[in-house]
């Protein structure tokens, strides 16, 4: 596949005297540039990702930049598990950091709360020196129209599937669409090896069910996001798909208590053939299970009826309106949006472009299937929570894993669709309820 | 400065202002004063502070406005909830129940001339000295469906030979979390109820084999009167400690599946996790009406044994 344009070593080497120049205060592009007070401090909460590299390339980087700027800088790394916790606990007691890494979900409840400063014009300035946002990060970070964050960062599901249990077994491509995936699991299956392990307890990996519940028209909410819409046919539809592959005891028993660590576990363990993840099992093949790793694939999520839906879900940095250093945390972020950071950044972190010039990024080669996985999803990914608005209290259910318990009621506790779909659409409802 | 001249600067026509027992009830309330005000700021405070939270739509980054009981409605109406009041009940009733049973015997046990009691004693405290997670994780590990020691045990032993789900099952889930909790749990009661036995004067035993009283009677007449005081003690704090128990649940199952083990610490975790402060202050707060009458039904038989 020929490409337009390559990030070469010279453009890198080029583009990175440019933010150098930048970062020292220099000569500046006709964009203001945010004015640094030298000798101030900065705070930074990164987030801690699975990638020790990653988050050291991240300390470094920032530190590198202070030093640079006669800015003193105090990285700390919060795992992302512990940043609800901890940012709540900052926002109360006021000790906000000046500036941090935060998710999507975090950032629009924070921001109706008047907690971040807008960053409109960081956000454009940045875009025009790197040929543009990619259009689905423009859509998910615009808040009330306005820009609280600056995107660095595409996380979202794949679909890792054994190749080497698959291939043989007459399936070299991955599967279409969610039946087709039923199809090849029914294939393979032979206990102890339970091929989907698509996770169905109370834990973030549950709420992919989410994505497959849309791809088959099923919605949690109406259009105008206020007002619950799970109960339907289309429900229905995608309840039969999941109780069918279930009863017919294709995912792994256990799977409706497994919490986030679950299809890692069973992936390493070679009991399952098909998971949805971020890269981190990839990640822990490469380093831990070679044969694990040359025999999975990746590729992104099965279509339903409705096509694929695989949302990418960004990593944002934000300024919260308490910080003492706003002008340097925006010259922070102009300064990692550079190729000079991010090409490293990129290699180690299980994250995908942003910006329309990173896609060209050698790190983006085909070489790394993780990192060509990411792109594929960049390219091919669907915004959050779509077709659904993606608001608070679609944050909310998420967060309540009320579609997981939905599907615990008709898998575990039998009941029939209706039952199950009539009190997860009192819930969904008397959550939308409390954000009106 | 000596006493004799302390004496000499004391003017005997002055008369202290306060008597002397003033004067002592004065110190004394002086000296208890930073522990009340500590107990005060960090006890009465938090725990007023978030009775007035739960009345509010309180989120993170905004104090909110009182919503009267709007917080509590929205539990009332929530399978969440609702399964959250009948399963730490049961998980309190049970487990404390079964922490009485293993503790008592195996106090009762140790509390014999027996050789290695010492090293027994201590192998028994094992799983209270261990961190919470770490026994729960374990837990988790036994309970896996798929290499999990529990099945394995039961395929090697020929009981059964398919794959039971321990946690993933509604029947099994939350009996596999008492069996968990009561097994970090009873060497509390052990070691409390060893400590009340070791106070029991053995002439008592001697009086009443002389009367002809047999094992059961000498339980009844002697030891259970000794110990009774400790028991009573000992089920109110576990009570308090498992009613509150957030690890037992959440490293096992999440409060899932289906909400069979959901607890109210888990539930006003979730709370959290949306930053509903408010909500998930209604969560702890709806805890307490069940641990005051565990706390005030507790004292009360405790008053009643010492005034017996």
């Amino acid at each position: 596949m020929s490409r337009v344009s390559t990030w070469t070593r010279r453009r890198i080497l080029g583009a990175s005297a440019g933010a150098g120049a930048l970062a020292v205060g220099g000569r500046r592009s006709a964009l203001a540039a945010p004015a640094i007070q030298k000798g101030s401090t900065l705070t930074y909460w990164g987030g801690l990702i699975f990638s020790d590299k990653a988050n050291k390339t991240l300390t470094d980087a920032i530190n590198k930049w202070g030093a640079r700027n006669g800015v003193h800088t105090e990285v700390v790394m919060v795992n992302q598990n512990d940043t609800v916790q901890k940012v709540s606990a900052a926002v109360a007691s006021g000790t906000m950091p000046d500036a941090l890494d935060v998710g999507l979900d975090l950032l629009i409840v924070l921001s109706r709360q008047g907690v971040f400063l807008p960053l409109d014009d960081p956000y454009a300035s940045i875009g025009k020196q790197h040929g543009g946002w990619l259009s689905p990060v423009e859509k998910a970070s615009l808040m009330n129209g306005a820009r609280f964050g600056i995107p660095f960062g595409i996380s979202g599901n794949m679909l890792l599937r054994r190749n080497d249990v698959l291939s043989p077994a007459g399936f070299p491509n991955p599967p279409a669409t969610w039946t087709e995936l039923v199809t090849q699991a029914q294939k393979v299956v032979k206990p102890p090896f339970f091929p989907i392990g698509l996770c169905l307890g109370n834990c973030g990996d549950g709420d992919t069910q989410i994505s497959v519940l849309q791809s088959y028209g099923g919605r949690i909410a109406d259009d105008s996001g206020k007002h619950a819409a799970i109960k339907s046919d289309a429900t229905r539809t995608y309840l039969t798909w999941v109780k069918d592959a279930y009863d017919k005891k294709l995912f792994p028993p256990g799977v409706t208590a497994w919490d986030g660590a679950g299809d890692n576990n069973a992936y390493a363990a070679g009991t399952i053939a098909f998971a949805a993840n971020t890269g981190s099992i990839g990640i822990a093949a490469r380093n831990d299970d070679p044969d694990l790793y040359k025999g999975t694939a990746y590729s992104s999520l099965p279509a339903g009826p409705l096509g694929v839906i695989s949302p990418m879900d960004p990593q944002l940095r934000s300024i919260p309106k308490s910080s003492k250093n706003p002008e340097a945390a925006k010259a922070l972020f102009e300064y990692l949006a550079q190729p000079e950071y991010t090409q490293a950044y990129y290699a180690d972190a299980i994250y995908g472009p942003v910006l329309q010039n990173e896609m060209q990024l050698d790190v983006f080669n085909a070489r790394d299937p993780i990192l060509a996985g990411l792109l594929d999803l960049v390219k091919k990914g669907t915004p959050p929570g779509y077709p659904d608005v993606y608001n608070a209290a679609y944050a909310d259910v998420y967060n309540n894993f009320l579609i997981p318990k939905m599907i615990q009621r008709v898998v575990v506790d039998r009941w029939d669709f209706d039952r199950a779909m009539d009190e997860a659409q009192a819930q969904i409802q008397a959550t939308y309820t409390k954000y009106a | 400065m000596s006493v004799t001249a302390h004496r000499a600067v004391v003017s005997p026509a002055r008369r202290p202002r306060l008597s002397a027992t003033a004067q002592h009830a004065l110190f004394a309330y002086g000296l208890v004063l930073p522990t009340v005000l500590l107990l005060l700021g960090l006890v009465g405070y938090p725990f007023l502070y978030a009775i007035f939270i739960s009345f509010t739509n309180r989120v993170v980054g905004n104090a909110g406005h009182w919503v009267g009981l709007a917080n509590f409605r929205y539990l009332v109406n929530s399978p969440d909830f609702r399964a959250s009041v009948w399963n730490t009940i049961t998980i309190v009733v049970v487990s404390d129940a079964a922490k009485l049973a293993i503790g008592l015997s195996l106090a009762l046990l140790v509390n014999q001339r027996l050789p290695g009691r010492g090293l027994f004693r201590s192998i028994l405290m094992l799983p209270w000295a261990m961190p919470a997670f770490v026994v729960f994780l374990v837990w988790r590990v036994i309970y896996q469906p798929i290499g999990g020691g529990l099945n394995l045990l039961l395929t090697d032993t020929g009981l059964y030979s398919g794959y039971i789900d321990w946690l993933g099952e509604p029947s099994t889930a939350l009996p596999a979390v008492i069996v968990a909790t009561v097994w970090r749990g009873f060497p509390f009661w052990f070691i409390s109820i060893l400590a009340a036995l070791q106070t029991i004067p053995g002439e008592q035993y001697e009086a009443a084999r002389v009367d002809g009283a047999n094992a059961w009677q000498r339980f009844g007449a002697v030891t259970f009167p000794g110990i009774r005081q400790v028991v009573i003690i000992t089920t109110l704090l576990s009570s308090i400690w498992t009613a509150n128990s957030f690890e037992n649940v959440w490293l096992l199952t999440q409060g899932g599946p289906a909400d069979s083990t959901m607890v109210f610490p888990v539930l006003a975790y979730f709370g959290m996790q949306t930053m509903q402060l408010g909500q998930a202050a209604a969560v702890s707060v709806a805890m307490l009406p069940v641990l005051a009458v565990l706390v005030f039904a507790a004292t009360a038989m405790a008053q009643r044994g010492v005034e017996d």
